[in-house]
């Protein structure tokens, strides 16, 4: 048990007068319990599996390396079988899993009702007369933190986008769920740069989820369903590189080659993994061409999403991106690879731990007083954006290709 | 099992989030860092001041509970595993720093504060708390004293020993004491403080701690030197000190600890040399510059293969970083990690070096040998797994052999992780049972009953008398 004794500093809402099941030791011991026989999975091992963040700033902070957020994830797949929910419970994880998420059709028809509720001027109403004070919780969490949405990105992107000047390569643009449907600015960001950074993009329309949520929810079978479709798809475009703007999905998209242990044939998916890459991490590897780029004369703050810096260990590559704006002043915050409190579903299943969570980053964040927050994730982007509305902040959040992207000449 | 009102009784008194009853809960507080050693408490409470704990004390006197108290539970010899049962007595939430006194130079603190915080919050005062264990950022105040923690600075600084002033605490039988106080000197009556200190819990809680500071060190210069043949880094630790030079750190790492470490931070140590040396030479800026060429010279007598020196404080705190991490990196190799605190005069280290070789090939398993080799305190560590019985045996008998070269040479079997439960039966063979019956008889005049942290030590004819110990022979 050693191995993990020096763990309890440096993780976000761990001290070490919390209790010992909630740090990562106790939990790596808390399944080991299990394993060896000498624990039953009871309600509270499969409780504290869940109120995990999977923020993975174990796994950095090891020295041993043991991947506590990794065991946390088995157990959740586990807790399914010991404790399966509810009969309703269970119908609806069911059809969000196994049925929407992999399609991208019917989660695209899910967000019309959202999409009416802003366009008819429901959302402008019910704000004005602070109807979310009258709500759950949980449903005045989701009502707030929801952005105005536009159409769909995946639909409206072309499965072809030339290179804008010197052509440097060819690229496949792996377009998240999160990304199409609440943040498709963004994507049409990352995608306007990959092309005027001389790179011809190929966005299937036919790309599945990448799986993530299924891996956090513990439901491996239909994560290695999606991810063999996603291969076959992305395998047969001919390109170096598979990159994505979303930290989830690249975080998730990396994992393939642990979830289809066994389960695949070992070199298919190890040629796929070569090529995955963040959007920063392929800009920091190619080059960043700066010759057109026009000022941007303002102070930036970066967050950094937990799947970034601890699930793919990339925490320079965004602050070189930022630094290569001209006119931009980067300001780092104290705790920039603390947990923002998203955490996937996490913010809205743990509403008074990720308020806690989130309000000591942002205090980080006011303390440096910069113009801009930028970030590199959706999750991410949500809570954040939500929390410095509802604490009255200054500071917009942008993703860091929105920022880049105010960059590049018209 | 504790009853409902038992445990309802605590609740009220202590608070209900301190309280823990359920096996989930306790399940994490049976262990400490020492593997093979695993206990399960009946309940595990959490007091947050002074009351709280009193408290808790009360209801163990009547329920007749072992107590076993328990800080971040980074030891190394099983001193917080609870072995019988009993209320497992954390001091975490007991962690507030009370007082830094800038005209006496002390600070006072609650058992439960983080070793680093204490060291931030005095030198944001411009002042300095040496002792430096390599668990600083996770382990208590309390468990350092308990255990009498040492740490990288041991060699010039001291020990955890050398700055405790004053400690306050309860018995089992729930007398308070208060033993020291603020005076540079004090003679008065026999020093209970000395006594509790590195008593490992077994005769008092310690809920508050005051530590003398001292200035901190103006300069600061960091060598590094590889040796292709690790006894000759331990002639020249042996040299270094002969030549009345005491560097503020003097760290050992083998080849075995080196390329674990590399293969973990990556920062360019020379995985094909027998062994380096980690020396930091530090205060005034006049004393510093001497004292590096010193060291300088002599490992250039002793032909250390190569002698560099930390171009800047960015460099010079990787390394020291890097022999920090050593214990961790050196687990990642492997599920068991079993590492012993062989200590012998200086003198002798060259010597002990060849036993440790001369060993592992008899044995035929893996040893990751690092320490503090300025004070003869080496960490020889056993890369195995537990599951594998046979590889056990011979890991325990390697440390057995080891022990009795390293006491034949007039060392201790414990130069800083305490006894605790892993190493009674070498206890015995230090100080025969002349000795071991001397400390029960001290050991009983605090604790009469054998309540406190029982099964520690020594063995004892109380409640634990039966107890099994991986790898030891009782008795």
């Amino acid at each position: 048990m050693h191995a993990l004794r020096l763990l309890s500093r440096g993780l976000p809402h761990l001290r070490a007068h919390e209790p010992g099941k909630v740090q990562p030791r106790g939990r790596a011991a808390l399944a080991r319990a299990v394993a060896e026989g000498k624990l039953e999975f009871t309600p509270a091992v499969r409780d504290e599996a869940f109120l995990c963040l999977d923020c993975k700033a174990c796994s950095t902070a090891c020295p041993s390396g043991v991947r506590v957020g990794t065991i946390m994830e088995f157990c959740r797949s586990q807790a399914q079988v010991f404790h399966p929910p509810s009969l309703p419970a269970g119908m609806l994880r069911d059809f969000i899993l196994k049925r929407m998420l992999p399609s991208p059709a019917l989660m695209e028809t899910s967000m019309l009702p959202a999409r009416l509720y802003q366009r008819l001027g429901l959302q402008w109403a019910a704000r004005r007369l602070g109807i979310n004070r009258f709500l759950p919780g949980v449903l005045a969490k989701m009502e707030g933190i929801l952005p105005t949405l536009a159409p769909p990105l995946r639909q409206e992107i072309p499965e072809m986008i030339p290179a804008l000047g010197k052509k440097r390569g060819r690229v496949a643009f792996f377009l998240g769920c999160a990304m199409s449907l609440v943040f498709p600015e963004v994507s049409r960001q990352t995608a306007r740069i990959l092309s005027q950074q001389g790179f011809d993009i190929v966005t299937p329309k036919d790309v599945k989820c990448c799986g993530a949520p299924h891996l956090a929810e513990g439901d491996r079978e239909t994560a290695r369903r999606l991810a063999r479709i996603n291969m076959d798809l992305f395998l047969s475009l001919g390109v170096d590189f598979i990159v994505t703007d979303c930290a989830g999905c690249g975080c998730a998209l990396k994992e393939y080659e642990e979830l289809m242990e066994g389960q695949d044939d070992h070199e298919r998916v190890l040629r796929f993994r070569a090529k995955i890459r963040d959007i920063s991490e392929f800009l920091a590897e190619v080059g960043i061409r700066t010759e057109e780029l026009l000022p941007v004369p303002l102070s930036v703050t970066y967050h950094e999403p937990c799947h970034l810096v601890h699930g793919q260990g990339l925490s320079g590559p965004p602050r070189q991106v930022i630094r290569a704006i001209p006119g931009v002043e980067l300001r780092e915050m104290k705790e920039s690879s603390w947990c923002c409190g998203m955490a996937g579903s996490f913010a809205l299943k743990e509403l008074e731990t990720s308020l806690r969570i989130l309000e000591r980053k942002l205090a980080n964040v006011r303390a440096t007083g910069a113009d801009l927050l930028v970030t590199a994730n959706p999750g991410c982007h949500l809570q954040l954006a939500w929390g410095v509305r509802e604490l009255g902040m200054k500071q917009p959040v942008l993703h860091v290709v929105e920022l880049l992207g105010r960059s590049l000449p018209a | 099992m504790l009853s409902r009102t038992v445990i309802d009784h605590l609740r009220q008194k202590v608070g209900a989030g301190n309280v823990y009853h359920e096996r989930e809960d306790l399940l994490v507080y049976g262990y400490d860092a020492t593997p093979e050693i695993v206990g399960l408490p009946e309940v595990a409470v959490f007091p947050e001041n002074r009351e709280g704990l009193e408290a808790a004390l009360e209801v163990s006197r009547q329920e007749g509970l072992a107590v076993t108290p328990r800080g971040a539970a980074t030891g190394l010899s099983g001193g917080s595993t609870p072995t019988v049962g009993g209320m497992v007595l954390g001091l975490t939430r007991m962690n507030r720093i009370l007082e830094i006194d800038e005209e006496n130079l002390t600070a006072t603190a609650e058992a439960g504060v983080i070793t680093v915080d204490l060291f931030n919050a005095a030198a944001a005062r411009g002042l300095f708390y040496p002792p430096d264990p390599g668990s600083q950022n996770v382990s208590t105040l309390g468990g350092n004293v308990a255990e009498n923690a040492g740490g990288l600075r041991g060699l010039k600084y001291g020990v955890t020993r050398n700055y405790v002033m004053a400690l306050s605490g309860l018995l089992y039988d729930g007398t308070e004491f208060i033993a020291g106080n603020k005076c540079v000197k004090d003679v008065a009556g026999y020093s209970l403080r000395d006594l509790l200190i590195g008593s490992e819990g077994t005769l008092g809680i310690i809920t508050e701690v005051t530590v003398r500071l001292i200035n901190p060190p103006q300069d600061k210069r960091t060598l590094l030197a590889y040796f292709r043949d690790i006894r000759t880094a331990g002639e020249a630790v042996s040299r270094i000190i002969a030549a009345r030079i005491i560097p503020a750190t003097l760290e050992i790492m083998d080849k075995t600890t080196i390329n674990c470490v590399e293969d973990y931070a990556g920062i360019g140590l020379p995985r094909e040399m027998g062994a380096l040396l980690l020396i930091e030479v530090d205060g005034h800026p006049a004393v510093v510059a001497e004292e590096a060429e010193g060291v300088r010279k002599i490992l250039e007598e002793v032909r250390a293969d190569v002698i560099r020196q930390a171009a800047n404080t960015e460099e010079a705190a990787q390394l020291t970083a890097a022999r920090r991490t050593a214990l961790s990196a050196v687990a990642r190799v492997s599920p068991t990690t079993i590492l012993e605190d062989a200590t012998v005069p200086r003198s002798r280290l060259a010597e002990t070096f060849t036993e440790i070789e001369r060993l592992k090939e008899k044995y035929g398993i893996r040893v990751a040998t690092f320490g503090h080799a300025g004070d003869g305190n080496l960490h020889p560590t056993a890369v195995t797994d537990e599951r594998n019985r046979e590889e056990i045996e011979k890991v325990h008998a390697f440390f057995s052999d080891l022990y009795e070269k390293v006491l034949s040479m007039g060392g201790t079997v414990s130069g800083e992780h305490g006894i605790g439960i892993a190493k009674k039966g070498y206890l015995l063979r230090q100080f025969g049972e002349g000795g071991i019956g001397v400390m029960r008889r001290i050991k009983k005049s605090f604790d009469p009953d054998g309540r406190l942290n029982p099964g520690k030590i020594f063995f004892d004819e109380g409640v634990s008398a039966g107890l099994k110990i991986p790898g030891v022979t009782n008795g």
